[in-house]
């Protein structure tokens, strides 16, 4: 099982290009796909969940042509967008059992079963009767998991699913992530390193539209290890240290920056070693200039 | 504070395109209104001007309640915009106050309002002033014209409806449920409407019209053209009263909104929130492994997730409050105007399923609302609340989404037309009228209603998709309905352009649908045909997923294109093409079709080229003999037969002008002189021939011409079809046989389009000196008396009926024939008719011999149709009682009244024959307690045209309606008498001072006097019935009835020739009223029938005192003025020195009105006090209070009697 994306080009109305010759081979686990807000992450999945058109390339999944054999393509798909509503005055079950019929799933009997092991799986079993408008974030993100999975997708793809939860429904919905098959194409979008890290076995990182990383996140790290510096500095420093030193984060620590530096070598004594982690693999790719050196 | 939010609305709205849009809007709408004639307004007519202050006043007010929309989005929006951009919490939380928050908001908008509002006035001066304008139609530019109207009628109405939309908008935080409030608003008015009818309940009316159209509407409604002219519409009365009470509710929408309006974000529900149970921690988490499910994906599935999504969408519709509060004000509308349901001079017809149904077609407007806003609203559905990704990323095809939104449409308005005709049922039910027929209702509404509104739909989902945008979509609906509305204005009128055209016509009883379901079907076809291509196209352009764009729109489309939509657009295609090129081939081939430009032309050209004959000599048919095969399932009618023609001048006729039905229907086979002739001009345009004649005809010559004419049947026309010849109840008259020479009926009538063609003013009579018209009677100049025979097959199971007796009938190879002769000579004026009739049968004797032998009285009836027949019946005995008592014996020794269908609502009398329409008189539900008996009113007005236009013969001048009009009427008000109470006659009475005082401020040309009326039916009808009842009361019904039986000794026509080698006129009928009239009230004969003379009686002072038990006083001061109107109603006071009944009310037991004293005193000043003894308490006194005179303001000619104070 295996989705291969070649050469996917896409530019909005407006003169935004989203993706730029994107290149991607994703076979079945799960996929991250890493990138600020505006990297082109949501256009790219829109496209592979057909609800896109883009103006070069192509997409398959398997022997399907994701472009034009929308409609198979979407018997097997599960999709959680980015953003999504739902109709506030309707229950969770009577949605859910709707869209199930829309998935396919006909035989009634079977259609109460699946819709309940869902609900139950998603924790929302006991609100099931309530109506969705009263659905706090995180139980609205569960209940957009819970019809991505109806009728066992061999392609699910979940567009930034943690974004503006708190951390336990984070956790909640890291679980059921992980739950989800061996046998599926999971391609997981976010801005949050940390689900990529503790989720995802591949994964790509892609900024104004390009993919800048593609791979195994530990591989990754490897590749960087024994080349990110850290060092205290004063915030008058900054300027001097961004313009000196490629900088690749910066973060506040008790009122005083602390600035991860990527280089091959330790720049001076006064910047001390760090065990890089995926955020370091990141935000080299997204601001370091180190995209060209590891391509 | 609340002028920096005052401030900041203006400044925002001044960046707002929209406020600029909805200026133009109104500006281009009033410009075009006040310039040209495509765009109408209820506008002035006729003699009133284009800018008449009125006029400007009526437009300004329409324009103000129409354009409504405006004004909710203006004010809807003041508030709600925080709520629709999410920006709600930065404002509240900013230290401003709730009511400057308000107030400023509120202040601003109405503003910014009212300069929109703006756009109208100063559209209708700009348009005063184009250069096109026509110099006769406009008054000289007058500023204040303009302006008053606005600040009193446009100022008020956008307060009210504004503080309305910002309250509701406010408070609800939605803008469907600010649309909503038009509905609501728009009920209102129609209840004022409704209610306006009554002229009783005028009052209440003119005070709830929330826009004051009704009020300005009764306020000015007896203004004559004059007036109309020069007055503003005052801001007193009932108007400032209106004004006052809706700025008052206006006030207090906004110190409800006040109260209501919340500053939290998050508001508490409006009923109390159900205890939601605290979510269950995650501890008891269950692990279920999710069952692997089957999936298929067949024709199955696809139904049901089609009847899964269709369902869930009915749903959410028939959920929906404002869904249900439009279904409610429509419901409320039907069943307020049917308690007005057909309505004729105060009386009611029974309400049958036909009429209901008719009402119900009032809902139409309502469905449109619908159409419009939920096509929208069902597009746009997921993507409101953006779940459209969930649902676009489903494995269902294409088609479902929009097919089920549509079917949910079609499936609702199936629920809302059980609920209409169930409603049907309660208003039948309520009104005790039980024949409920539930296959009319189903097949009424489930073939005219539910396709209309299918075909709409269709649109309306394309428009929406296409243009992809909710609410540009409705706006260009709308902008579609209005573009038909100006296309057909424009002439582009067949029904293969006009979109979703097919009428089902009128439902008959008699004939039921008749005729009409083909043509119907084959539009309807063609048209769903024509938007299932729209709705195809819809399903591959129709957004799925993200892309808005229509290129990449259609490049997805695409791959949509699949073999069965493919087929579905092909298949709809060729229906729609096919039946297409059938409706034309139908209508253009097989029938002639001409849009109305075309006719008006055809009818100018005819008067252009062949007027110069109108006066010619032409012979007069003198004998008619003819044949007529009627085929009724055809709708075909041979007529074959010959007349007489005799030339009765002094001079030889060397050519007769043979005038030919224009009506390609008609053909004339065969046209054969006795004498033989030829062709010698052919004016085939006009179907005009001359024939010359082998030889002329010499004076007092007679030779017979023979024709061959037939009346065929094929295929169906574009609209306008042929009511006359029907599959049960034919009826057809001698006006489309051939005839001789011009006929002035076939010129162009209106004035306006006579001047497009160069013509001059139509003129509608001669006057009554006029010696050519003089020798020719009302009827035509074509003959005089006939001998009259005719043979009438028809199939069997009907009844033919023609003038005469029947000599013979016999069936002849599965035909009926009728063999009438008439045994006396009889008018040019005859009928054809045949249905399947039931007959009643009764006999007249007259009293005395003398007045002739016993008379045989029938009434046709269709099956069912008994209500009234034995009024009708007890009329014709009545009146023929009193005619030929106090007129002269009745020339014939039958009389037969004949039903016909209801495509026509008149009865007509022919000699001893009078066809009467199924929609007056044969269905009334008369209560003798409340009701007129119409039934006998009209018979006994057709009866008496035995008299008045078939022994007497007015001559084709001025006045000519007099003869035989208003002296039906006179006859009919005094058989009246002979059965009903003189209270009776006071209300019908009342009715018909109302057509004439609401017909003369619709005049086009001028008012004329009874002794010179033209054409003028709310003068001969309305002003003739008043005014000679007043004048019998005045002279003496029996003085005036000797005057009319001496007219009628003297001028009869029995003798065979006009007496004194002319016809009568009013002024010869006169002589004969004044011989009678003593001298002191002859001035009366002039004032009621030779001058246009109205009262203004008023009661001014009335009260008493009781001086004994059974004795009371009365001191009345009444005032009254004379005045004279010229013909625009102008009007001038004239001396005062008349005879006016005063009158003194007591009250009966039951709470009745009942008079304790009525005389006639002269006044002769314009107030007078008079002292009248009455022994019962009085109750209510007056000047004329029975409404014998004509008065605008008769309400006020009877006062409350109040007890003196004692000193």
């Amino acid at each position: 099982m295996e989705l291969k994306i070649t050469n996917l080009s896409k530019t909005y109305s407006n003169g935004v290009q989203a993706l730029k010759n994107v290149n991607l081979t994703i076979s079945s686990g799960m996929f991250g796909l890493l990138g600020p807000n505006g990297a082109g992450k949501s256009s790219l999945m829109r496209t592979i969940a057909t609800l896109q058109e883009p103006d070069e390339g192509s997409i398959t999944f398997d022997n399907l042509n994701v472009l034009t054999q929308k409609e198979e393509v979407r018997k097997i798909l599960g999709y959680l967008p980015q953003e999504f509503g739902v109709y506030p005055k309707i229950s969770a079950e009577v949605l859910l059992d709707h869209l199930a019929v829309l998935k396919g799933v006909n035989n009634k009997k079977e259609r109460k079963e699946l819709v309940k092991a869902l609900l139950h799986k998603t924790n929302l079993y006991d609100a099931r009767k309530k109506n969705l408008g009263g659905y706090s974030g995180g139980m609205k993100q569960r209940f957009g998991i819970a019809q991505a999975l109806l009728s066992n997708p061999k392609l699910i793809i979940v567009d930034e699913p943690t974004a503006g939860l708190d951390p336990a429904e984070r956790n909640r919905f890291h679980n059921l992530l992980s739950e989800l098959g061996e046998n599926t194409v999971v391609i997981l979008s976010t801005h949050i390193v940390e689900d990529v890290k503790e989720l995802c076995t591949n994964m790509a990182i892609i900024n104004k539209g390009q993919v800048l990383l593609e791979g195994n996140p530990l591989k990754a790290i490897d590749e960087i290890a024994g080349k990110v510096w850290r060092k205290t500095i004063e915030k008058t420093e900054l300027e001097a240290y961004r313009a000196q030193y490629n900088v690749i984060t910066e973060k506040m620590i008790a009122g005083k920056p602390l600035i991860h530096v990527y280089s091959d070598l330790q720049p001076d004594s006064s910047f001390q070693g760090v065990e890089a982690d995926l955020e370091d693999v990141y935000f080299s790719y997204i601001f370091g200039n180190t995209s060209k050196e590891l391509a | 504070m609340w002028y920096e939010i005052f401030k900041f609305e203006l400044q925002y709205r001044k960046k707002r395109p929209a406020t600029y849009i909805y200026f133009l809007i109104l500006f281009l709408l009033s410009f075009g209104a006040m310039s040209s004639d495509v765009v109408q307004i209820g506008g002035g007519s006729g003699l009133v001007k284009e800018n008449a202050p009125t006029t400007i006043a009526t437009m300004m007010i329409i324009l103000s309640a129409a354009m409504m929309m405006i004004t909710s989005a203006v004010m809807g929006v003041a508030v709600l915009r925080d709520f629709e951009h999410h920006t709600e919490s930065l404002m509240f939380t900013n230290p401003i106050g709730k009511g400057d928050y308000l107030f400023g908001r509120f202040l601003g908008s109405y503003l910014v309002a009212l300069i929109i509002y703006l756009g109208v006035p100063i559209g209708f001066m700009m348009g005063e002033f184009m250069p096109w304008r026509d110099v006769d139609k406009l008054l000289p530019f007058n500023f204040w014209n303009y302006i008053q109207p606005y600040l009193l009628f446009i100022v008020p109405n956008v307060f009210f409806s504004g503080a309305l939309f910002f309250a509701v908008g406010s408070l609800s935080r939605k803008m469907i449920v600010v649309y909503i409030q038009w509905v609501i608003l728009f009920v209102c008015y129609e209840v004022g409407l409704t209610l306006a009818e009554d002229i009783e309940k005028q009052d209440l009316a003119a005070l709830f019209d929330p826009f004051a159209i009704s009020t300005a509407d009764i306020v000015t409604q007896y203004w004559t053209v004059a007036e109309q002219n020069s007055q503003l519409v005052p801001f007193e009365g009932i108007i400032l009263y209106n004004r006052i009470l809706w700025v008052i509710l206006g006030i207090a929408a906004l110190v409800g909104v006040y109260f209501g309006f919340s500053f939290n974000v998050v508001r508490k529900g409006l009923f109390r929130k159900k205890k939601i149970k605290e979510e269950a921690s995650t501890v008891n988490q269950i692990e279920i492994p999710v069952p692997k499910v089957s999936l298929q994906y067949s024709i199955g599935t696809n139904l049901q997730q089609l009847f899964s999504q269709t369902k869930f969408y009915l749903f959410s519709l028939l959920k929906d409050i404002p869904f249900l509060g439009i279904v409610i004000c429509g419901m409320l509308i039907l069943f307020v105007n049917s308690m007005y349901m057909g309505e004729t001079f105060g009386t009611y017809t029974y309400p049958t399923t036909y009429l209901v149904l008719q009402q119900i077609q009032g809902f139409n407007l309502f469905f449109i609302i619908i159409v419009v806003f939920y096509s929208g609203e069902l597009i746009w559905k997921e993507r409101d609340v953006k779940i459209n990704l969930i649902y676009d990323a489903m494995p269902i095809p294409d088609f479902i989404n929009l097919v089920s939104k549509f079917l949910a449409m079609v499936f609702c308005y199936v629920a809302i037309i059980f609920a209409l005709i169930l409603s049907g049922v309660i208003i039948q039910t309520v009104k005790d009228y039980y024949n409920y027929e539930l296959g009319l209702y189903f097949s009424r509404t489930f073939s005219s209603t539910l396709p209309f509104l299918v075909v709409f739909t269709l649109l309306a989902f394309f428009v929406q998709v296409m243009v992809n945008h909710k609410f540009i979509g409705h706006a260009i609906m709308i902008a579609f309905f209005i573009t038909t509305i100006v296309l057909s204005n424009l002439g582009i009128e067949h029904g293969l352009i006009q979109f979703n055209s097919g009428s089902l016509g009128s439902y008959s009883d008699m004939n039921g649908y008749g005729h009409f379901p083909t043509a119907y079907s084959w539009f309807k076809l063609y048209w769903i045909g024509f938007t299932l291509i729209l709705f195809v196209i819809a399903v591959v352009f129709s957004v799925r997923g993200s892309e808005s764009i229509l290129k990449t729109r259609w490049k997805i489309g695409k791959l949509r294109l699949s073999r069965p939509l493919l087929t579905l657009g092909i298949f709809c295609f060729i229906t729609f093409s096919l039946s297409g090129c059938y409706i034309y081939y139908n209508t253009n081939v097989l029938n002639e079709y001409s849009n109305s430009d075309e006719r008006e032309e055809r009818q100018a050209n005819y008067e252009k080229t062949l007027k110069k004959y109108k006066y010619l000599v032409q012979p007069k048919i003198v004998d008619v003999n003819l044949k007529v095969d009627l085929y009724p399932k055809e709708r075909d009618y041979v007529a074959e037969g010959y007349y007489l023609i005799t030339n009765k001048s002094d001079e030889p006729i060397p050519e007769v002008h043979i005038q030919l039905n224009g009506d390609k229907q008609y053909k004339v086979e065969e046209l054969v002189f006795e004498s033989g002739s030829t062709i010698t001009e052919t004016f085939d345009d006009f179907d005009y021939y001359i024939h010359k004649l082998n030889t002329p005809l010499n004076p007092g010559d007679t030779i017979k011409l023979s024709f061959k004419q037939t009346f065929t049947t094929t295929g169906f026309v574009e609209s306008g079809s042929n009511t006359s010849v029907v599959y049960n109840g034919t009826f057809i008259n001698n006006s489309n046989l051939p005839s001789f020479g011009y006929n002035e009926s076939y010129e162009l009538s209106q004035d306006n389009d006579r001047k497009d063609y160069d013509l001059p003013p139509k003129e509608r009579a001669k006057p009554r000196d006029d010696k050519r018209e003089l020798v020719n009677g009302f009827l035509g100049d074509d003959g005089d008396l006939i001998d009259f025979e005719i043979v009438i097959g028809t199939d069997t199971g009907q009844i033919a009926i023609a003038p005469g007796y029947l000599q013979e009938d016999w069936k002849e190879k599965g035909r009926h024939y009728y063999h009438y002769k008439m045994d006396k000579p009889m008018f040019n004026f005859f009928s054809v008719l045949s249905a399947d009739y039931e007959v009643m049968r009764d006999t007249w004797k007259p009293e005395i011999d003398s007045l002739g032998g016993p008379v045989n009285l029938e009434i046709y009836y269709h099956k069912g149709h008994t209500y009234n027949l034995d009024r009708m019946m007890h009329a014709m005995k009545t009146s023929f009682d009193y005619f030929s008592k106090n007129f002269s014996p009745y020339q014939h020794k039958q009389m037969r009244i004949l039903e016909f269908p209801r495509y026509a609502s008149f009865a007509q009398s022919f000699a001893n024959t009078v066809p009467f329409s199924e929609a007056i008189g044969f269905m009334l539900d008369i209560d003798d307690e409340d009701d007129v008996d119409i039934a006998y009113y009209v018979t006994a007005h057709e009866l008496a045209h035995q008299w008045w236009g078939h022994q007497i013969m007015p001559a084709n001048v001025q006045g000519s309606a007099v003869l035989s009009e208003s002296l039906s009427q006179y006859s009919a008000l005094m058989v009246m008498k002979q059965t009903y109470s003189e209270e009776k006659i006071e209300q019908f009475l009342k009715e018909e001072l109302e057509r004439y005082l609401k017909g003369r401020t619709r005049e086009t040309k001028r008012e004329m006097p009874l002794a010179t009326v033209e054409e003028q039916s709310y003068i001969h009808y309305g002003k003739g019935a008043v005014n000679f009842y007043a004048l019998q009361d005045y002279i003496g019904e029996d003085s005036l009835n000797i005057a009319l039986s001496r007219f009628m000794k003297d001028w009869n026509m029995f003798d065979g020739q006009p007496k004194q080698g002319r016809f009568p006129t009013t002024a010869d009928l006169y002589k004969y009223i004044r011989e009678v009239t003593p001298d002191s009230m002859q001035y009366v004969v002039t004032d009621l029938l030779e001058d246009i003379i109205l009262f203004e009686n008023k009661a001014e002072k009335a009260e008493y005192v009781a001086t004994s038990d059974n004795s009371y006083q009365v001191q009345l001061t009444v005032s009254a003025k004379k005045l004279e109107a010229d013909s625009i109603g102008v009007e001038s006071p004239v001396e005062l020195n008349d005879w006016i009944e005063i009158g003194v009310y007591g009250q009966t037991d039951a709470g009745k009105d009942t008079l304790l004293y009525l005389q006639k005193h002269l006044m002769d000043t314009e107030q007078q006090t008079f002292t009248i003894e009455v022994d019962e308490k009085p109750v209510k006194a007056g000047i004329d209070p029975i409404h014998k005179l004509i008065d605008r303001n008769p309400k006020d000619n009877t006062k409350t009697v109040t007890e003196k104070e004692s000193i």
